[in-house]
Order: C-alpha cells, then structure tokens, then sequence
C-alpha cells in the first residue's frame, strides 16, 4: 500500500458520517438515496462522502445499474491494520527524497565550488 | 544496539551517498528537514527543532484534503542527541497549541555510521501505546470498525 492510498483511507475514515456510511454498507450494497435517508443532510453531500469512500477503495459503485449501487470493500482498513506495517511505506518514501534531496545538495556544492 | 522490526516498529536500514554530517542535517536543519519530511503533495510549514537533550520540536504538515488544507502537527522532545552519529526525540500528533490528539506517542531513533564517504542510517519508528488514551482510542476505533465491516 503507497502513502497516498494510506492517506485517502485516513481521510475517509476520519469522518463520523463516512464511517458511518460504511457501516451501512457492511449490512449489504445500497444505492445513494437508501444510503442518505437515515441522514440529515442531503444527496449531494453523501454523494461526496461515496466520492471519498470510493477514491480510497473502501467502496465501489456499480457501473450499469441505473442507481449505481454501492458496496463495501474493508481490505485497506485492514492493510492499516498493524501500527508497522501503517508507518513503514511512508518512511520508505521520505527517504527515497531524502536520497534526491542528499544528491542535488551535493551536486550543487560540487558545481558551486572553484 | 540495533532493534529489530516488530508490529509495533519500523526499522528501515539505509545508506546514503554521503558523509554523516550531511545526513545529520537532514534530520535536525530544519530547512533540511522541510524539504524531503513532508509526504507528495503536503509542504512542512514549521520545522522548529531545538536539537539538544530536553529541546522540543514542533512540526507542522499541511496537506490538500477533498475539503480544503489539512494542518497536521506534530511535536516531542529530543531525549538523546550524539551530533552525526545518534538522534531519539519522541512525538505524537497534537494541536497547534501542543495538546495530544489522537494517535500513539512515538519514538524515532536515528543512528548513523559512516564509513568512506557513504553513511549507513538505521532508523527505527516505535509506537508507545502504553499511557496514550488517544492512541488506544484511535486503534480500537479500527479494531472495532474492522471487526464490523467483515461482519463478526
């Protein structure tokens, strides 16, 4: 899992709404009107809550029924599931700049020097 | 000296192109620091590192969300500091104020061993859940979550 899927599903999850949402759908795929009608607010926000769901895999949408209905996928909440395996992808990046950021310093020291 | 991955902490063992004083920097020059901590997409606005035994540090991300800007910070303390050669600070997420939010205490520890003009870096990350209702909290939350979503 990279850091930027490991992101979209803390954003997706930091949200009582969102969650939710998913708890919803672990009883079984529903449509956006069946999955807003115990909600105050209305289509359009839980339209983008299922946006933010879906970006970090958590749900998916059906592509040719006509109301389009969602089901869950916990797979990425379980990849975050161990504290390890959660921080190791986003150090394994921050020093992969880290090794860039190492290079241009010291080639632009090299190219700066007499 | 070395520990050794566990669930609860990373160990990545790195060598670097360059000489220990540079990689050093890295972690406690906080213009350094700003340029590669941050993840893709999210810039570090605050770097304050008083880099000495006791010293805090304060750090600030701040990443583009679906909803506008997300500040993120994150302070601690430095606990051991040998210049190139070993850093330990502790950290957890907090408010812009300091308060904890949720999340783990945890310990970051840098050694550094250079030999020629390359730098092995052995860093490890550990989670001190121990103390820290949030980080509890935080895991539960999952657990629970997890546990319903596959519908146990």
């Amino acid at each position: 899992m990279d850091e930027e899927q490991l992101t979209d599903t803390f954003v997706a999850l930091a949200n009582s709404t969102r969650r939710a949402i998913l708890g919803r759908l672990a009883l079984g795929a529903a449509t956006v009107s069946e999955i807003a009608e115990p909600f105050d607010v209305g289509l359009p926000a839980i339209s983008k809550h299922l946006t933010v769901l879906e970006r970090a895999g958590l749900v998916q949408r059906g592509r040719n029924a006509k109301f389009r209905p969602c089901t869950l996928d916990a797979s990425p909440i379980r990849d975050v599931a161990s504290w390890a395996d959660q921080f190791r992808p986003v150090w394994e990046e921050r020093f992969d700049r880290m090794e860039q950021h190492l290079q241009q310093l010291q080639t632009t020291d090299r190219e700066s020097a007499p | 000296m070395t520990e050794k991955p566990t669930p609860d902490r990373v160990v990545i063992d790195r060598t670097f192109d360059a000489p220990a004083t540079l990689v050093w920097a890295m972690w406690t020059d906080p213009e350094q620091f700003a340029a590669w901590y941050g993840p893709n997409g999210a810039t570090i606005p605050v770097a304050e590192l008083d880099v000495r035994v006791g010293g805090r540090r304060r750090v600030c991300m701040e990443m583009p969300t679906p909803d506008g800007e997300m500040r993120m910070w994150f302070q601690g303390e430095h606990t051991v500091v040998e210049p190139h050669r070993l850093l330990v600070y502790t950290e957890r997420v907090t408010d812009e104020a300091g308060a904890p939010a949720h999340g783990d205490l945890t310990e970051v520890r840098v050694e550094l061993d250079q030999a020629g003009s390359r730098t092995r870096m052995v860093m490890s990350h550990l989670g001190i859940p121990e103390g820290s209702p949030g980080a509890v909290g935080w895991q539960m939350a999952l657990d629970k979550l997890e546990a319903k979503l596959s519908g146990s």
